[in-house]
């Protein structure tokens, strides 16, 4: 199935220079340009052979030099049950943009947000781009592999020691935790020199 | 006494009156909102303009946990999104890892896994039904479900030590054997649970309050079911029949002889709230046919299948769904070949479903709103996750 619609991609839309991944495990995917993710979708959704009526989940992924984001379609008909992974790549990791694909599926609307809101990716043309599990004065999106948690938030800072109960025993063992994960972190780097 | 006539208040004309939008905020700690959800109402009298669903209160990032944790310490995260489901969130977790593993599963953990899931989908529908009931203000449905879903409950205890947080369902296997005597009970159980439904129909799904309240609202049409992706009992109120048990079988679901109840319109229109909820109460008596039939098949065997130490997927990427008694739950996951997962990102049914909200919402009765809400049987938890 995956060969046919990449193939039927490439013929009506050579940009998005569609192609076809075999990984020894796991699912195949198609893989798209990022500038035509939106033309790709609504061929997809229109095509009579290979129609996909739905959007269930858009799935980013941070790979720290580029950000992939995984749409995957579904196709809600009894007669033809298929699933198709489509996946495209944001070499920019600064400012990934990609075209919203609201206006096809409104499926997109939430996951487009959701996606922007862990990941920062950005969606031109989405109607409501907010921020949608996180508040809207949150800093940095959290999925992202390098995030680091704020320190200080609205003024208040995060765990603040005058708070912290020392003398509890969790709080002991949570401490000899993180001492034990850290040195066996700094013995794993000395391993890897 | 002083009596007042309409004149003192002098001439009430109405081109001076001004009408404008009224904003109601419905939670975040509303009962009717099934957790902490608030939905920002504009109200043109009693009338919903628009609903404008906020979520993210709930909010706990497990995504982002589960990039620190090894393969074995997920599980009890995944509990953790719908807890009213937890035997269903496992194993569909464990069914992606096991993808990635290429793990064979004996065939007696093959059968529990299907009994304690199909169980648990009683438990979650009846918890579904007595909320609903209550939502509209019958309060003794609600102790009527409450009863038969402890005797769930107080299994899955015996069984996986936990009430509602199982952990229960391991890669490669489950955790704890059922014993003969526990078998009994289920087939007890479901003997019992059979004339229940039955009893829960002639008491609340046609009486005829509960179908003024319910019928020919919230209506979800076929179109909008695509448009917004939903699937589940939500899908399957409107008429579609799509079931992924039936669909895309996983675990033995393939070798089990059952229906899959649809909308019919018995009362109401298809897709409205009354049918969404009538599919919820047929599949009850589905589940109990499939767990009769896993019984009847269970055989003596291991229960926990070959699998190394630390876990070590190799690189790659897999996209598991199964149905859950709210939907279709996805699980994507990502390998680096590493002990943890690289990423897992998680398709919530109840996230598209709480979606649509924003759709049903303009035109109805603030009420209706309420009953729209309760039939699309939302966890927050499995929202914001």
């Amino acid at each position: 199935m995956h060969n046919e619609i990449a193939e039927l991609i490439n013929s009506k839309l050579p940009e998005a220079k569609a192609t076809v991944t075999n990984p020894e495990v796991g699912d195949n995917s198609i893989v798209v340009e990022a500038e035509s993710i939106k033309a790709v979708c609504k061929l997809l959704k229109k095509n009579k052979e290979y129609s996909f009526n739905s959007l269930q989940v858009i799935s980013g992924v941070d790979y720290t030099d580029h950000i992939e984001v995984n749409y995957f379609l579904n196709n809600l008909d009894l007669k033809a049950p298929r699933q198709l992974q489509l996946k495209t790549k944001l070499e920019d990791r600064i400012n990934p943009t990609l075209d919203s694909v609201t206006s096809i599926w409104k499926a997109a609307d939430w996951q487009e947000r959701e996606c922007f809101d862990m990941l920062g990716v950005t969606f031109k043309g989405h109607p409501d781009p907010r921020r949608i599990l996180c508040p809207d004065d949150w800093t940095g999106f959290p999925l992202r592999r390098d995030y680091m948690a704020p320190k200080v938030y609205n003024g208040m800072e995060v765990f603040p020691e005058s708070k912290m109960n020392t003398a509890d025993r969790e709080f002991k063992v949570r401490q000899k935790m993180i001492e034990k994960a850290a040195k066996a972190a700094a013995s794993e780097a000395e391993g890897e020199e | 006494m002083q009596t007042w006539d309409l004149e003192d208040f002098g001439e009430v004309k109405s081109e001076k009156l001004k009408s404008e939008l009224l904003t109601v905020n419905m939670g975040p700690q509303h009962p009717a909102t099934h957790g902490v959800l608030r939905v920002e109402i504009k109200t043109d009298s009693e009338v919903v303009a628009e609903a404008i669903p906020h979520i993210g209160y709930l909010h706990r990032c497990m995504e982002k946990h589960c990039e620190a944790l090894d393969y074995r310490g997920v599980i009890p995260f995944v509990d953790r999104m719908d807890y009213l489901a937890s035997m269903s969130q496992e194993w569909t977790y464990v069914l992606a890892v096991e993808k990635l593993l290429g793990t064979e599963v004996p065939k007696r953990a093959e059968y529990i896994r299907i009994i304690v899931a199909e169980l648990q989908r009683i438990a979650s529908h009846l918890m579904a039904f007595g909320t609903y009931a209550l939502d509209l203000g019958a309060f003794s449905p609600f102790l009527y479900a409450f009863e038969e879903r402890e005797t769930i409950l107080r299994l899955f205890e015996e069984v996986s030590g936990a009430r509602l947080l199982y952990n229960y369902i391991w890669i490669g296997g489950v955790w704890n054997d059922f014993s003969d005597e526990q078998l009994k009970r289920v087939q007890a159980f479901i003997k019992h649970m059979d004339k229940e439904v039955d009893k829960y129909n002639n008491l609340v799904s046609h009486n005829r309050i509960f179908v003024e309240r319910t019928a020919n609202v919230g209506i979800l049409t076929l179109e909008d079911i695509r448009q917004f992706g939903a699937t589940g009992p939500v899908a399957r109120g409107s008429g579609y029949a799509w079931d992924l048990r039936k669909v895309e079988p996983y675990g033995l679901y393939d070798q089990f002889e059952f229906d899959i109840p649809v909308g019919e319109g018995e009362e109401g229109t298809v897709g409205d709230c009354w049918n969404r909820y009538m599919v919820r109460m047929k599949e009850m008596k589905e589940s109990i046919k499939i767990i009769q039939q896993a019984l009847d098949g269970i055989e003596a065997g291991d229960i926990q299948g070959k699998v190394s130490k630390v876990i070590k997927p190799p690189k790659g990427e897999v996209y598991m769904r199964t149905e859950c008694p709210r939907g279709e739950l996805g699980i994507h996951l990502v390998s680096d070949g590493s002990k943890n997962p690289y990423r897992l990102k998680v398709k919530s049914p109840c996230f598209t479903h709480t979606s649509m909200l924003g759709h049903m919402g303009p035109g109805q009765m603030i009420a209706d709103f309420v009953a729209s809400i309760g039939s699309i049987d939302i966890v927050l938890g499995e929202v914001d996750r």
